[in-house]
């Protein structure tokens, strides 16, 4: 190994949870295989700028039609049951089809621009308005991928999101449909451009492949970080660290989190 | 039917004269000398025809109203000389047309609207000239027309229906499905087969592409990503606009409402109340279906999403 393998561990790759690990497990096992090499230096940091530039996530969200509960899970409390054999997929589509429209509105305006500038009309055309500062979830896209009642399957772009706030999603959803209906998995496939197909399985968590994740992922995330951080965008300062994410969280982690043996 | 019953036979003829056929009281009109020569007369006659069977009504467009500003598209009220006839300069000038009177057009007109002293005329046909406008032109509100005496200004006022150009790829597949004219600008919604309607917008004010775009003789599109167009949707089309005096309106057929232009009063309906310098949606709680504008307020029919 030496200190030649050790620079290339600078950077950031993915890495694939199965549903129902906590992360801090999997964080913990990827650290014993690369038997308590220090963590990834200077990925730490880009991981930070990466969270400073907003980028979007892909979810896929899959809900059962029928019934409410507390927490929006399916093994929730359950609060009430209803009918839902008037829901089409027609109707889907248009409650949707709002969401996303009171989305896009949002997006505007919790970006603070000003709209009576010339360069906020380009960047709305240019599709790139986005907030660069703390706002509460914002759905890019969303539409409906499957429906076969009561089940049905979303895909969701989104910002700033919760794994509570996609399950509140799915419930809100059920009710502009005039029934209920509960969140049954949330499956992250895309964070920024790090993809699924990018993401190591539990097979590969050894220290070339992740080389060979870091290098193959360096250039992205240079060019996508600078596309985003560029001047003329409003840039904040380092916000607090902390995505709140549930137990059961979303199935992939970017790779080596904060404070991993630094 | 006495008439007939004497051209089958006369021994018919004899059984119908009964009581109330007597020759006496009764006389065919034209003095014919009997009413068998008479039936035969005009049997010969030939029969015109006006209209066939199958014939199909024709389009007319009709105007009336004050004809100065040339809105009217006649341009032999304004400026008699240039009308037919020998001695057509001799004419009055026709300050009102107070009656509907007939514009003589080749094509036919599928949607006209007024603007503030100027008309415009749209025609679903597929050839490279859709739209005409005939009036106030000062604003560029009907566009360029080049004037022949100097060639370097437009007409300000366009006395009969000149085409309006529109920047088309490919004008042979458009069809411009409505035409829209508020105070000083006008809107128009073309449908490309294969389905990309666009909006160009052309005159003067806020126009929608920008607080920089304040005038423009020559239609501008604007982007359908204003109109909600994404990855995640490639399918949106405009399917409906309306101009109200200084600002605009269009449906999606996503069910979507946006709108632009200057915020008198809040006709705008988005929360705020300054002027909305491109398209933006207008949220309810329900999905629009037709629109109206006025000058300062708008009113929307809508259907609840469920």
């Amino acid at each position: 190994m030496g200190s030649a393998g050790l620079s290339r561990l600078h950077g950031l790759f993915a890495v694939y949870k199965p549903p129902g690990l906590k992360w801090k497990h999997l964080r913990d096992t990827v650290e014993l295989q690369l038997l308590k090499v220090l963590g990834v230096g200077h990925g730490c940091r880009l991981l930070t700028d990466m969270y400073n530039a907003h980028l979007t996530k892909d979810y896929t969200v899959r809900g059962l039609l029928g019934k409410a509960t507390d927490d929006f899970r399916e093994d929730g409390r359950l609060v009430e049951k209803t009918t839902y054999d008037h829901v089409t997929r027609e109707k889907l589509d248009r409650i949707l089809a709002v969401i996303q429209g009171s989305h896009q509105k949002a997006l505007v305006m919790y970006s603070n621009l000003d709209l009576k500038t010339q360069e906020a009309y380009e960047m709305a055309v240019r599709g790139l308005i986005r907030p660069m500062n703390k706002s509460p979830m914002l759905i890019t896209g969303i539409r409906c991928l499957y429906f076969a009642p009561p089940e049905f399957l979303l895909e969701v772009q989104c910002m700033h999101e919760t794994q509570k706030e996609l399950r509140k999603l799915v419930h809100e959803i059920g009710l502009e449909l005039k029934t209920t209906a509960v969140c049954t998995q949330v499956r992250r496939t895309r964070d920024g451009f790090f993809t699924l197909d990018s993401a190591l399985l539990r097979t590969q968590w050894d220290l070339t492949n992740i080389q060979d994740a870091i290098r193959a992922a360096t250039p992205q995330v240079a060019a996508e970080l600078e596309k985003s951080l560029s001047p003329g965008l409003d840039t904040k300062q380092l916000p607090s660290p902390g995505w709140s994410w549930d137990s059961q969280g979303p199935s992939s982690t970017l790779g080596l989190e904060r404070g991993a043996g630094q | 039917m006495a008439l007939v019953a004497l051209v089958a036979g006369a021994r018919l003829g004899r059984r119908l004269s009964g009581p109330g056929l007597g020759r006496g009281h009764w006389t065919a009109a034209g003095r014919s000398r009997s009413r068998r020569e008479a039936a035969e007369a005009e049997a010969e006659v030939p029969v015109v025809q006006y209209v066939g069977e199958r014939a199909a009504r024709a389009d007319r467009v009709f105007v009336w109203g004050f004809s100065f500003s040339g809105a009217l598209g006649v341009p032999s009220f304004v400026v008699p000389s240039s009308g037919p006839g020998p001695r057509a300069g001799a004419r009055p000038r026709r300050r009102i047309q107070p009656v509907p009177y007939r514009l003589e057009l080749d094509q036919k007109i599928s949607s006209a609207a007024c603007g503030y002293g100027f008309t415009l005329l749209s025609s679903k046909t597929a050839d490279v000239t859709k739209v005409w406008g005939m009036g106030l032109n000062k604003d560029s509100q009907l566009g360029f027309h080049r004037s022949r005496k100097d060639k370097t200004r437009g007409y300000e006022y366009v006395l009969e229906p000149s085409p309006v150009s529109l920047p088309l790829d490919r004008p042979q597949e458009t069809r411009v499905l409505q035409v829209s004219c508020g105070r000083a600008h006008s809107l128009v919604l073309t449908d490309r087969e294969g389905g990309e309607g666009h909006v160009f917008v052309w005159g003067y004010g806020i126009l929608g592409k920008g607080p920089n775009l304040v005038e423009s003789a020559v239609p501008e599109m604007i982007p359908p990503t204003l109109f909600g167009l994404t990855e995640f949707n490639p399918e949106i089309q405009v399917s409906r606009i309306r101009c109200g005096l200084s600002h605009f309106a269009a449906l999606t057929n996503k069910g979507e409402l946006f709108v632009w232009g200057k915020n008198i009063r809040g006709c705008l309906g988005i929360g705020r109340l300054e002027d909305q310098y491109f398209p933006w949606r207008v949220t309810m709680p329900g999905e629009p279906v037709d629109v109206a504008c006025g000058v300062d307020h708008m009113v929307t029919l809508a259907k609840s999403f469920i």
